[in-house]
């Protein structure tokens, strides 16, 4: 067994011999001056939208704080507190804009909550709230005066009164269900 | 059988024999063989970027670095040329890695043979090597090529004491010599190598009469590594705090115990399916019941070699059993070698015995191959897609930059796998990149690991971004997608805050509103102030915050002793204090007066006590920044 092993590692050390004296030829081709490869970017300038369908990870951007990741392409879960800005529609500036918010209610969060209430600040102006007591889908809408549209974009900071606390089944807050935030021309 | 089928059986053997392990490699590392870089391989590569002349090449070569390691060969050489040599193109280094672990696996075949006797044995120990989902991080990490190389080089000097003991040629011993020489440039862990070869001498070398082939070769050995341990302490003392410290306690056995259910077991006791709690230590012990059976029915027929694979085992993993609180699934890798050895014995042994030991090899064999290779797979594909996507980001900003190069960039959307792998090695610096930047934000969605690094250092202020954006310095990207998305538009659109930022790196280009004229030009990652300089932040909103300064301070700045360094804030003069000789990466704290509390800003004017003005620069040079914090 010796004697056949001795025989096949001179192969084997020939061979290796072989690939590293070809290694160290090829090497210096592999010289590069450029270190890096140039990867091709998007470059499709986007707009600021007026509407964000929270299903559309291209609308990141424009949530500021307070809402989690993406869930079955459609929606999100929020915190207790969460931020969006929105573009203001076209005219809004002299009409004013409808904010809306579609939004779930789950029976968990009524389960553990009993009811929850949904107020906003637009631009630092506030709005009144909404309380939910039974669990469903809702549309939350409220006007925006003409006044607070007139800039580029608007904050809408949003406050729930309860969320579910971080627990052991999800290290989350969650508080409501969204699916869409938008401003609507009048 | 015909005689040209008789000359063709064996050729068939030995090209499985030799080839059959390296391909199996390859096919279940596959998503290792071509995986980008992440985290540590960064830093690495960028040994070589400050090196100026011979002084700074040695200290890049020697000097201890990460945990107080000197791996000149296996990390520093290593990342230095084939970063020279193919820049941030991933497959050249592959290749060296899978190179030399298809060496480590002719090696582990050929010991294997050997050791036992059993040409098959050491076949089947190679391919139960390969199994084994240690391998992930070695074979699929480039930063963990020392393990790799320091296996090769373990193996090689043991394969030359074979040879030396079976032949007696001095010329073995000179090369065993060499290897195991060779091994110090690659990981400490070297130093085990005469406690193998001492116990391979004493267990499986028949004595023929007063001598022993082999002799006492590894004595001088020892005197090496005690050598080189004691060598190694002085300039990298040990860690006596921290996840690096040694613990030289009962704790030692729960770790070899854990160890032991990681080289018989998946790594981490991981697997990717749902399985009753019980399986997998069912599973565990079902196969350490084997081979420890194994070795005591071989102990009792007097082959003693069954016990070196067990010594093996033992003595490489022994210098990483005090590490009680850094337990790492490769740290196995080389250790299990030895196991692998004893099983691919008991496999041929089994074989042999007839048809309940052929039952019982293929039982045990393929409950260890369920339970190690699911996880490989898993975990390699988990290191395949993070590499990928760190490669997305480092090249994305590669073409941002050549788009935008007067630009500072901005990233948004940076998640919690993508900074700690992407970003905090900041691989953007080897092609020249200095001010990239996270968005304000950022640090929300990056779970923190204080002991790893501090993600405020990597987020831009928002105070600061809407600056720049006003300017068009700044360029903002979504990196979520595949590619990265240009959203500077919309970024510019969103409200901004207009405050003074609480944190100020007067290295940035960015920040350089908020300094007075007096301050030099950034230098990219450091910006020098000449005797005295002030700048704007934003003032603490709470009494009890204070003032962090840190930056560094060259040699040639401490050789006339401590610099004074005299702080104000607004109108008041803090405590003086001074920078010592030996502490050139400086971190000064200050107490804030109460009254700048809730102030919209303050200005902190910094003066030192002298000037230096090196031949090389015509400047009157005070102290390098580095940053200004309020917390």
């Amino acid at each position: 067994m010796t004697h056949k092993l001795l025989t096949e590692r001179r192969a084997a050390v020939r061979l290796c011999c072989s690939l590293i004296l070809m290694a160290l030829v090829l090497a210096p081709t592999g010289c590069k001056k450029k270190k890096v490869r140039v990867g091709a970017t998007d470059e499709d300038t986007p707009k600021m939208m007026s509407v964000l369908n929270m299903g559309d990870p291209k609308v990141e951007p424009q949530l500021i704080k307070g809402l989690h990741g993406i869930e079955a392409s459609a929606w999100r879960w929020t915190e207790k507190q969460f931020t969006v800005a929105l573009r203001p529609p076209f005219g809004s500036g002299q009409k004013g804009a409808r904010l809306t918010v579609k939004l779930t209610v789950p029976p968990v969060a009524i389960e553990k909550l009993k009811n929850v209430s949904l107020s906003a600040t637009a631009g630092g102006s506030a709005l009144p709230p909404e309380t939910y007591t039974t669990a469903g889908d809702y549309i939350y809408v409220r006007e925006i005066p003409a006044s607070l549209l007139t800039g580029d974009s608007l904050r809408v900071d949003f406050q729930l009164d309860k969320a579910m606390a971080p627990s052991g089944a999800d290290i989350r807050e969650l508080g409501i269900i969204v699916l869409n935030i938008g401003l609507e021309s009048k | 059988m015909s005689p040209a089928r008789e000359r063709r059986s064996p050729t068939l053997a030995s090209a499985v024999f030799w080839l059959a392990p390296p391909l199996l490699c390859l096919v279940l590392y596959w998503r290792g063989f071509t995986a980008w870089f992440r985290a540590d391989d960064f830093a690495w590569l960028g040994t070589g970027l400050y090196i100026q002349n011979f002084h700074d090449f040695l200290v890049a070569i020697f000097a201890p670095q990460a945990q107080g390691t000197i791996r000149p060969l296996s990390e520093r050489v290593f990342f230095m040329l084939g970063f020279s040599l193919f820049g941030l193109d991933a497959l050249p280094f592959k290749m060296v890695v899978f190179a030399t672990q298809f060496a480590n696996l002719a090696l582990v075949a050929s010991i294997g043979a050997r050791l036992t006797g059993l040409r098959w044995a050491g076949f089947f120990a190679a391919i139960f090597w390969v199994l084994n989902s240690s391998g992930i991080e070695p074979l699929g990490w480039c930063c963990v090529y020392n393990q790799v190389m320091c296996g090769f080089f373990l193996l090689l000097a043991f394969h030359f004491l074979l040879r030396y003991v079976e032949t007696g040629e001095r010329r073995y011993n000179l090369f065993q010599w060499a290897a195991f020489l060779l091994g110090f440039g690659a990981l400490e862990l070297n130093v085990v190598y005469p406690a193998i070869a001492a116990a391979y001498t004493l267990l499986c070398v028949p004595a023929k009469g007063k001598d022993r082939p082999g002799g006492l070769s590894y004595l001088p050995m020892f005197a090496v590594s005690i050598a080189y341990a004691l060598a190694h302490n002085a300039v990298a003392p040990a860690w006596k705090t921290g996840g690096y410290a040694m613990h030289f306690t009962g704790a030692m056995f729960r770790t070899l115990g854990k160890y032991w259910t990681w080289s018989v077991g998946p790594t981490f006791l991981f697997t990717p399916y749902y399985l009753p709690k019980w399986l997998l230590p069912a599973g565990i012990a079902v196969v350490s019941a084997g081979l420890l059976g194994f070795l005591a029915w071989k102990l009792r027929a007097g082959r003693r070699a069954a016990l070196f694979c067990l010594v093996w085992y033992l003595a490489v993993l022994a210098p990483v059993l005090p590490l009680r609180d850094h337990q790492t699934e490769y740290y196995v890798f080389l250790p299990s070698i030895g196991l692998c050895w004893l099983g691919g014995w008991a496999a041929v042994s089994g074989w042999r015995a007839g048809v309940r030991g052929r039952a019982a090899v293929i039982a045990l064999a393929a409950i260890y191959a369920l339970m190690g290779v699911p996880t490989l797979l898993a975990a390699s594909q988990w290191n395949h897609a993070i590499t990928m996507r760190v490669r997305n980001l480092v090249e994305g900003v590669a073409g941002v930059h050549e788009r935008y190069p007067s630009k500072s960039i901005l990233l948004e959307g940076v998640d919690t796998d993508l900074f700690w792998n992407g970003v905090l090695d900041r691989p953007f610096r080897l092609f020249g990149l200095d001010h990239i930047y996270l968005a304000p934000g950022s640090g929300k969605r990056i779970a923190s690991h204080p002991d790893l690094g501090n993600i405020d250092d990597y987020i831009l202020p928002a105070g600061v971004v809407a600056q720049a954006l006003q300017r068009e310095e700044l360029v903002v990207y979504d990196v979520r997608g595949r590619r990265l998305r240009n959203i500077t538009a919309i970024y510019a659109a969103l409200p901004g805050e207009s405050g003074l930022p609480l944190r100020v790196d007067a290295a940035s280009p960015l920040s350089s509103y908020l300094l007075g004229p007096e301050w030099y030009p950034s230098d990219g990652d450091h910006r020098w102030m000449p005797r005295r300089a002030a700048l704007r932040m934003g003032a603490p909103s709470t009494p009890g915050q204070k003032l962090y300064l840190r930056g560094s301070c060259p040699d040639e700045q401490l050789r006339a002793g401590s610099l004074p360094v005299t702080v104000t804030v607004e109108d008041v003069t803090l405590p003086a204090t001074a920078i010592r000789p030996g502490e050139n990466a400086f971190e000064l704290v200050f107490a804030l007066p109460d009254s700048v509390v809730g102030k919209a800003e303050m200005r902190v004017t910094v003066e030192v006590g002298r000037v230096i003005r090196p031949a090389s620069d015509p400047r009157d040079l005070g102290l390098v920044f580095g940053t200004f914090e309020v917390r």
